[in-house]
């Protein structure tokens, strides 16, 4: 993999990660603010979902999500991108204690260290491995 | 019913991402982000047969998982739907014809676990 391909790869994860964790956190913060589902109409939920500022953002986020990671796609595998991109966890878990209060336990810390141990070990591996078919 | 909404989840979860991932691998590596490259691949993504099948899968997962969410806690509903990622390697072992090698392994191993210790 040259430099620039490199380059790219490396900003591609990043916008990955971070449009996961910020679209989980807008759409975990908005589902607060939703009444009560048993007390209003469908019709009622959807209008205030749809008009829900947070939530919006966050749909919005998880798009650009999804294109990027499907862009991923198109030069790197799929057990390479999924591993590789799983720091989302890490970052939604804390993005999730400082913007929602939540905290985190000793086994969270556990995860966190084991999740970062697999981005670490899959990341060294090139990003599109056929075994050694050229193509 | 609560197996089979992890079941619904982890299945078309799984098939959503291999499917998606060929539809995105024929393409080929994606290079030009200009405004006009970009909606190019906006295009590609919303007209291809698998990828689009692949995204309309995805959602059957995340409407299931929510399903899923209204009949378990999410300390259950998480680690269970985290074995997708073994799932997942195992496929595209043979559907995608990838190299799965003992780090690729060892890592899907790790963030499947690491997950389900999340959200203990």
């Amino acid at each position: 993999m040259d430099r620039k391909s490199n380059l790219k790869n490396r900003i591609f994860i990043a916008i990955v990660v971070l449009t996961n964790a910020a679209g989980n956190v807008l759409l975990a913060l908005g589902m607060k603010q939703m009444p009560d589902f048993d007390n209003v109409s469908v019709m009622g939920y959807t209008a205030s979902l749809f008009t829900n500022l947070w939530i919006l953002c966050g749909i919005a986020l998880l798009i650009v999500w999804m294109v990027a990671q499907l862009s991923m796609f198109t030069w790197a595998d799929l057990t390479y991108v999924l591993p590789v991109t799983a720091g989302g966890y890490i970052v939604t878990a804390i993005l999730g204690k400082f913007f929602l209060d939540e905290t985190i336990s000793l086994a969270r810390w556990a995860g966190i260290a084991l999740i970062s141990f697999g981005v670490i070990l899959v990341s060294e591996t090139p990003p599109h491995d056929t075994g050694g078919d050229p193509s | 019913m609560k197996w089979v909404w992890i079941i619904v989840t982890v299945l078309s979860g799984a098939f959503g991402d291999l499917v998606s991932a060929k539809g995105m691998a024929v393409h080929g590596e994606i290079d030009d982000f200009r405004p006009s490259g970009l909606a190019r691949i906006l295009r590609y993504i919303v007209t291809h047969p698998l990828v689009f099948v692949g995204i309309v899968s995805n959602a059957i997962a995340f409407f299931s998982f929510m399903a899923l969410l209204s009949v378990s806690d999410l300390s259950f509903a998480v680690p269970v739907t985290a074995s997708s990622y073994i799932l997942k390697t195992i496929c595209a072992k043979w559907y995608l014809g990838e190299r799965i090698t003992w780090r690729r392994w060892a890592g899907a191993f790790m963030v499947a676990i690491g997950i389900a210790l999340l959200s203990i």
